[in-house]
This record gives structure tokens, sequence and C-alpha cells, in this order.
């Protein structure tokens, strides 16, 4: 078996990390500064890798470029062509001047109502053109029950703009407010995701490297470049899912349930693992201030860092949440929990007599020795680690189930142990395992987790199905597929199929790993009217299982 | 991003996993529709509305409202514990101030379930809101007086009889005209006990009254008479199968109607009750109670298939709610002399049918009429199970006298029982012994 040379690499805020691993072995890893140009960036990690191109067979990125495009809002002029029918007012969703509300309604079954208007349509789409539009998004309301709105929409605008996107192929979650926010941002961002593929191939050839290019997104899982190029939303955030997929690679954290404490310098970035797999955000993640279809991982961040200003509040000793800069000890203006470790000794880098002189005045004014506020400010953030550890486990525990065996029978997340990643992780874990209770364990490769984590992650997809036997359909929106539902088909046979849809259509979802399906939600129902069964509704949402590539874990 | 007026809470328990049947109204399918219509709006993306666990109604929650024969368990399921559950949770929500008010859409509901519970009548085990508010008197004593409107196109009779005799919960129910519709009573003449007399209105509605007539009898009656009552806590039994697609009802009420009646009655609680036009109402009127207690824009709430032409009110059935309102307005206003003539005990029979358990029941009701507090009762129940108890009710704030009668009834009853029960409802105490 010829062994995978893989390369990942991780573009955050202010590090490029990248590491090259062939089987179970790490080759090299770098870590540079991120430039103004992400092509630069990626090039110069990757060249202080030192490796020899030819042999690399994969190469994974995780970058922040739809994120700062979203954020930012650098992306091309974009419109949207929106048919709601009766409901919340949509216009109070208009993300820009150029949404178009066009007539149509489909009701909650998949129903039309009322039809689409195809002169409407096409002087929305002149007015869209004159204007300088260049992507458009399409989306109504249930559409992910009946997408034939969207699809004549689409079938009309389609010879006039270069992007354009459907909302149901977004998700088949139900949600528009959510439909229309991630519609808009993924069509936004296709020509900057687009341009942006297709220079880091080219640069990477020009390195002699022509191996597939992948994309980690905000649900730890990955995906094809051809798949990024047609859903770019999905790479949002992809930061903290490197962060924890990296924890999962370097843990083999298969069982069980652990808490993976990310520890920055302004932050520290909690998260789940329930049985290797990670905790998601149930509707989806949210960016910019906006709320999206994009599933993601359930992070809670801790205003709780290395970094964070140690101050006085009306007497009171405290710990961030803020950053002023860097430590005191290694040239900044104030004191931070790392002086407080250079000052007791802790740290063999960074100048201990400087992390002093700036916590004396502290001391001074509790009263306090420098030892002893020392050992205060570390505990306080320990503390506030430790809050924000409970806060988020509550917050996961009371979600609202809607079955009563759910609510007789609930599963409970109770973490056994806590992995700690980032910088100060190996400082504050005896702390941190007084505090919680609980194993701590710093992993090796702590300071690339994120690039392992990206590298290492395998590719995965998510479909939706739905059958509705009185109407006799079955339909797939991620998939935009529509077949025809026998009487007496089964959720067992609604699985497979799924399951055979998925397998034809891997490179459309970007898919390249042995796959290993999981069923995530599924609901069955006798529809009853008048005394008597007419049809059953199923909805079904299957995954490809999340995780880490099994030639790195199998060993 | 839309941020509500006001804080809202929503316990949603569809109980995917319960029915009374598998082709029963109330199925597992019932919530199916409106949890889909309420995910795809995004109102829970809404700022300030906002979701909650349901929780768990125990023994001692449903003892305080009720005399379950032969006991709680017997009579329910642990859906009912989780709907009881869901009324709670929303009410200490409200009450603990975490928002500024709740919707407990939840199921079953509870609305005909009575005080005696000897079986499930009109798809009721348990009356979830007396449930409730029995927990909220008990454990905020501040919440002095309630009012209960129950918008549910059937009479509320199980709810009229747990608050009978008490001047302290005032029970308003609208309803399709009982001459018309399950469970057939729900008159005007049925005003309450003699230390309670006008604090249950009735207010039958003619079939095919609309959305102009309910909003007339809210605005001409239903406010006027809360505003006298003051309550410190205001109930919405929330039914809705007054809508004109509802299967087993005949009145013309619309999604925006039920969303207008909210924002008018603004409710501290809403409790789903009935409704099983699960796909053409429920989604749709649900959209709109959880909007209007929001404080959220709902005018754009509508039905797909609504045709307003179609559902104009006869103006017959207009001036006749307008006659109806005006005398139970008159009769509110000079309550005091519907109490009847003192007598120092006074006694009801009365014959109750179980239809959903096919149970038959006598009941015999003997009340002290007292001065001094709501007063003492107790109630003989004999049902076609065999089984015969004796159910003795001590209100809250019972006199001295009133509380020794209550005691001595529930120690030294005339005849043998099956079981002899007591609601001690100050001591928060209920016991049963056999006999």
């Amino acid at each position: 078996m010829i062994q995978l040379m893989i390369l990942g690499i991780d573009i955050g805020g202010t590090h490029t990390d990248a590491v090259c691993l062939k089987g179970r072995k790490i080759l090299s890893t770098s870590k540079t500064t991120t430039g103004r140009d992400l092509v630069d960036s990626i090039l110069e990690a990757v060249d202080r890798l030192g490796i020899e191109y030819q042999g690399v067979t994969r190469v994974i990125l995780s970058t922040t470029l739809s994120t700062n495009a979203i954020v930012e809002k650098k992306y091309a002029k974009t419109g949207m062509i929106v048919s709601a029918g009766p409901g919340i007012d949509p216009t109070r969703y208009f993300l820009s001047d150029a949404f178009h509300l066009v007539k149509g309604a489909i009701d909650h079954r998949g129903r039309e109502y009322v039809p689409i208007d195809k002169e409407e349509v096409l002087n929305a789409s002149r007015q869209m053109k004159n204007s300088g539009v260049e992507c458009v998004g399409i989306v109504s309301k249930f559409s992910v029950r009946n997408s034939v709105h969207e699809s004549s929409i689409a079938s009309l605008i389609k010879d006039d703009f270069t992007y354009f996107c459907q909302g149901h192929t977004m998700s088949g979650s139900l949600n528009f407010p959510r439909r229309l926010n991630t519609t808009y941002f993924n069509v936004a961002v296709m020509p900057v995701q687009e341009r942006f593929v297709s220079s880091v191939q080219e640069a990477l050839s020009r390195l002699g490297i022509n191996a597939p290019l992948f994309f980690l997104k905000a649900d730890g899982g990955t995906y094809a470049s051809s798949a990024a190029n047609r859903l770019p939303v999905e790479t949002i955030l992809s930061g903290p899912a490197a962060s924890m997929m990296g924890a999962l690679a370097l843990t083999d954290m298969t069982e069980g349930t652990a808490l993976v404490l990310d520890i920055g310098g302004t932050t520290t970035d909690i998260g789940i693992l329930l049985n290797g797999i990670p905790v998601f955000e149930p509707k989806g993640v949210d960016i910019g201030g906006l709320k999206t279809l994009v599933r993601g991982l359930k992070v809670y961040s801790v205003g709780a860092g290395g970094d964070s200003c140690v101050w006085i509040k009306d007497g009171d000793l405290q710990v961030g949440p803020g950053r002023s800069g860097p430590p005191a000890c290694m040239g900044g203006p104030a004191p931070t929990p790392m002086d407080a470790f250079a000052a007791l000794g802790k740290i063999d880098t960074g100048d201990s007599e400087k992390a002093i002189e700036v916590l004396k005045p502290l001391a001074d004014d509790l009263g306090t020795d420098i030892p002893r506020l020392s050992t205060r400010i570390i505990s306080i953030m320990v503390e506030n680690i430790r809050k924000g550890a409970l806060a988020f486990v509550d917050q996961v525990n009371s979600n609202p189930v809607y079955t009563i065996h759910e609510m007789l029978h609930p599963d409970i997340v109770r973490p056994q142990r806590a992995i700690l990643i980032g910088g100060p992780a190996h400082l504050l874990k005896p702390y941190l395992e007084e505090s919680l209770h609980m194993e701590c364990e710093v992993p090796g490769h702590a300071m690339v987790a994120n690039a392992l984590g990206a590298a290492l992650a395998r590719t995965t997809a998510q479909i939706t199905l739905l059958a509705d036997t009185q109407l006799k359909r079955i339909i797939c929106p991620e998939l935009h597929m529509e077949k025809e539902a026998g009487q007496t088909l089964s959720m067992d046979e609604l699985k497979v199929l799924g399951f055979d849809a998925i397998r034809a259509n891997a490179s459309l979802l970007g898919l390249s790993d042995d796959v290993e399906f999981s069923i995530i939600e599924e609901q069955s129902f006798n529809m009853v009217r008048g005394f008597s069964t007419v049809g059953r509704n199923m909805r079904v949402k299957i995954q490809t299982r999340p995780g880490i590539l099994s030639e790195w874990s199998r060993q | 991003m839309i941020r509500s007026e006001k804080n809202t809470g929503l316990i949603f328990f569809p109980a995917y996993d319960w029915e009374i049947s598998p082709t029963h109204p109330e199925r597992k399918e019932r919530l199916l529709y409106t949890q889909d219509q309420v995910l795809e709006e995004g109102v829970l993306d809404i700022e300030g509305i906002k979701e909650f666990k349901a929780g768990l109604a125990d023994e001692h929650d449903i003892n305080r409202a009720h005399f379950c024969i032969p006991d709680v368990s017997s009579r329910i399921t642990p859906s009912h514990n989780v709907s009881a559950g869901g009324c709670i949770e929303a009410a200490r929500l409200v009450l603990e101030g975490v928002v500024d008010n709740a919707f407990a859409l939840v199921r079953p509901p509870g609305h005909h379930a009575m005080r005696v519970v000897q079986g499930a009548r009109g798809f009721c085990n348990i009356n979830i809101e007396a449930v409730m508010v029995e927990w909220v008197r008990w454990h905020y004593p501040r919440i002095k007086k309630i009012a209960i409107v129950d918008t549910d196109c059937h009479h509320g009779d199980g709810t009229q009889d747990i608050y009978w005799h008490d001047p302290d919960v005032l029970y308003i129910s609208i309803h399709q005209d009982g001459r018309t519709l399950y469970p057939g009573s729900g008159f005007p003449s049925e005003y309450g006990g003699p230390n309670a007399a006008g604090l249950t209105l009735n207010i039958p509605l003619p079939p095919r009254t609309g959305d102009e007539g309910i909003l007339y009898a809210m605005e001409h009656l239903v406010m006027p008479v809360i505003s006298d009552f003051k309550p410190d806590l205001v109930i919405n039994s929330a039914g809705q199968d007054n809508h004109y697609t509802d299967p087993i009802t005949n009145m013309s009420f619309t999604a925006g109607g039920y969303a207008r009646l909210n924002e008018i009655l603004k409710p501290d609680i809403c409790v789903l009750e009935g409704g099983y036009s699960i796909e053409g109402a429920l989604p749709y009127v649900n959209m709109g109670i959880i909007l209007a207690l929001a404080g959220v824009d709902f005018s754009y709430v509508k039905e797909p298939d609504l045709d307003p032409m179609k559902l104009r009110q006869d103006p017959k059935i207009t001036d006749y709610i307008q006659r109806l309102c005006e005398q139970i307005l008159a009769m509110w206003k000079a309550r005091e002399e519907l109490r009847p003539e003192r007598k120092p005990f006074m006694e009801r029979h009365r014959s109750i049918f179980y239809d959903t358990d096919g149970i038959s029941e006598n009941q015999q009701e003997v009340y002290r009429y007292c001065d001094a507090c709501p007063g003492t009762f107790k109630i003989d129940s004999a049902a076609s199970t065999g089984y015969h108890i004796l159910g003795v009710h001590i209100p809250h704030r019972a006199c001295n006298a009133c509380r020794g009668q209550g005691l001595e009834w529930f120690e030294n009853p005339d005849r043998r029982y099956y079981t002899v029960y007591l609601q001690d409802m100050d001591q928060d105490r209920y016991i049963s012994r056999k006999v």
C-alpha cells in the first residue's frame, strides 16, 4: 500500500502553521506569520517545511478566506431573488438593496399555493444585471420541501449571471432566514473562493505539487476543492474545527467524553468530544452577527488566555476578559497570567524581572507579595475557565428534547477528562486538574495541532431525506434529488436510498475517503386524516462520520 | 435580525412518541407541522424568543389539583407528567423573571379533566393548567388572584369544575355553543359556586362565529371583566380549534384572529389545549400566538388558503354576540346578587361521563357555605369501574371552622369508601387512606 503523504496548512489570523505527514510520522512542521497575500503565506509555510514536493498525495487547507471576505464585506455585488409567501415579513431579513421579493408560496409539506410569476422574476433579474450584480442567491420558503420555485427561478436567470446558487442545496434543514443568510454569503464568496483555489493550485503546481486540494469545513470534516467552489460558505470558522480535530488526532480520544480547551492569548475556546465526535451547534454557526445553516462545532469562548490583562476593579483582582498586548515579560505593556508564571519561575523564556516589575504595584495595592499575587492571578484565570466549561456543559445538557423517552432517559454529557492545547497549556495543566477534578492531558505537537487537525480530518458530507408517502415523494434537497415514494416505503429502505445517493454523488459532495455512515436524526410518523392512516412522513439526516483518517489512527 | 419587544419563553414538547391510539386525533404527528413552521420561519432565532426544556410534574404536583382514582400513576402516562411539567416550567420562567411571558406548546391537553379523575375525558387525563396554577399558588404566595381565559372551541368543563368554588380564580371560557358541540355545557347560567358567584363566566358563541365575533367578546366583555378583577397572573388556555379548518368544530376563526386575541389579552402564560387541524391551523395559529406574545409584527402570518370573503361573519351572528356580551357583562357587574341564599351546607348531584375511557360517574358534593373563607367541600364519587371514593378539599386560606369540618369529614366519613382523599391546600398536604 502506498502511504499517503499529506500536507496540512492552517492559515490563522496571525500565524500560518504547516505540517507534513507520512503514515503516522510527522515529517516536518513549520510556523510563519500570516501575510497580506494568503497564497504567499501558504508558499512560505510550505517552503519552510523543507520536504520533497513530489511525494505529496493530498493538500488540505484551513483558511480564513471566506470568513474574512464575509466579515469585511469584501465580495462581489450580490443580489437575491426571494419568494416567501405568508409568514414573518421577509423584508426584515434583507441584507442589501439588491433583494427582490417575488410572488410564490409553498407550505410546510411542499405543496404549491401561489406559483412563480415569470415576468416578475425576469424583471428582477434585469434590474440586478443593470445595477452590476454578479452573484445571485435564490431562496424560497420551504424550498427544502419542494425546490420547484428555486429551480424555476434559476432556469430563468441562469444565462444572465456567472454565479448563482439555490437555497435548498445549502442545507436540508428548515429555517428560511438562515437559508437567506447562508445562500447570500455562499454565492457572494464564490468568486473569491474560485480565484483562490486556482491560484493556490497554480502556485503548488509550480513547486511540483499536483496533489488534490481539500478544504477544512466548520464541521471538522474536509471536502475537495471542487465542492468548496460550489459551497465555500462551509469553510467559515474552520479555525476552531482545526484545533478540535487536532486534539482528537493527538490523543486518539475515541471513547468517553472529553473537554477540549484551546488556551490561546486572549481566549480559551472550549469544545466537547463525545466518543471521538465533536458536539455541533444544533442549528448552524453565526458569522458576522448573522445566523447560518452551516453545520459547525459548538465552541464556547471564555475571555481568559495567557495574555489576558490583569487589573483591579473596586479592590478586586480581575483577569481578562480583554488583552492589551503581549505579556510584560515578552515586552508587552501590562501584567498578564504569563507574567505570573514568569514571576513564579515557571517559564524559561522571557524577562522575569520585567514581569515582577509590572506585578509589584498590584501586589502593593492588594497588600500582598509577588508569589501570592501570582498564584491568585493563575487561580482566577483557571476559575474563569472552569466556570466557562461548566456553563458550556450545562448549555449542552439543557437542549430541549421532544420525546418522552429522552425526557425520562436523558443523555447527560459529563466530561471525564480534558485535553489542553495552545501556548500556555502545559503551564496550566496542574492548576486545571485540581480545579476541574479531572485528568488533563497536554499532547505532544500541540504547537501545530491546528495544521495537524486539518491534515488528518476525513472528508465529510451530510444529506437530508424526506419521504411523504401520501404525496408519493422522496426529496433530498442537498443533492437536488426527487424520487417517487411507494406506499410501502420503510425507514430502512429510505436510509439505504440515502447511503446509495451519497456514494453516487461522492464527487459532487467532495468525498474521497472510505465513508462510514451515521444517522444524525430520524423521525417517522403515521399520517392520520379523518381516523385513518393515509401515509407515512419520514425524515432522516445522514452524515458520513467525521473523524481522523484511519491511516493515522489505525497504527 | 429581529428583536422582539418582550422576552418570550417557549416550552415545546410535541411528545413524538405518545398517542391515545394510532388513529386518534391526539396523535404523534399532531405538532409536527407546527414545529416545521416554527423552525422554517426562524422564530427561535428572533432575539428575545427562547426555547426551554420542559420539566416533569410529579405526583404531589398533580395531587394539588386532583383526586386521581385510585391513584395518580393509574390515571396518567409519563406524557402527562411532561405536559403538566412543561406548564410548570413556563410558569417558573415567568415568575422568576427569566422571561416576560411564556407559551407551553405541549401535549396532551387537560381542560376537560375535573377535580375527581376516574378516567379520561375529551382526550384529557389531568388538567395541566390547574396543576400549574396550584404549583404557582404554593410556590409564589404573592400570586393571589389568577385569571384563566379559555379560548378552546370546547367548553373547559374540567377547569370550570376545579375552580367552581374558588373566589381567587376567575375562569372565563369562550367556546362554541354547548347545544352544538361537546361537552354540551358552558352556558351563562353556570357562573360558579356560592362563594365564587360570577367568577366563572361562560361565553357560548354560535357556530360560524369568526374573528369579528370572538374579538368583539374579548374587547367588550373579557377585558373589562379582567380589569375589574385585577388578577396577578393571566393564563390563556390556548386551544386552537375555533379555526375555520378544524375537523371537529364549526367556527371561522383565523390564525390572525388568534394572534390578535393574545395581543389584546396579553397573557403571562399560554397553554396549548385542543386543536386538531394539524396541517391547516396549528402551524399558523401557534406562529401567530408566539409572535403576539413576543410583540413581533404578525400581520403577514396567514394561512396559505385564507379567503377572508368566505369567512365573513353573518350580521345576525354579530348582533347576537353583541347582545350576549351585554347580558354577561351586566351579570358580572351584578355578581353579588348571584349569590344564593345562605344555608350552612349546600349539595350538588352530577353525572359525569368519561368519553375517552367510556366510564360513568355519579358525584354528590357537599359544600360548607362559609363567610370567613372560600369554604370546604367533600365529593362522594362512585364510578362504573367500581371505585367509590370520598374526596375532601380544604381550600386556600381556609378558616379554622372549615379546616375542622374538612378534617372531620376525612377522619370520620359517614359510610364505607374504597379510599378517602384529602387536599389541604394551605398545608400543601395531599393524603389518602383506606377506610
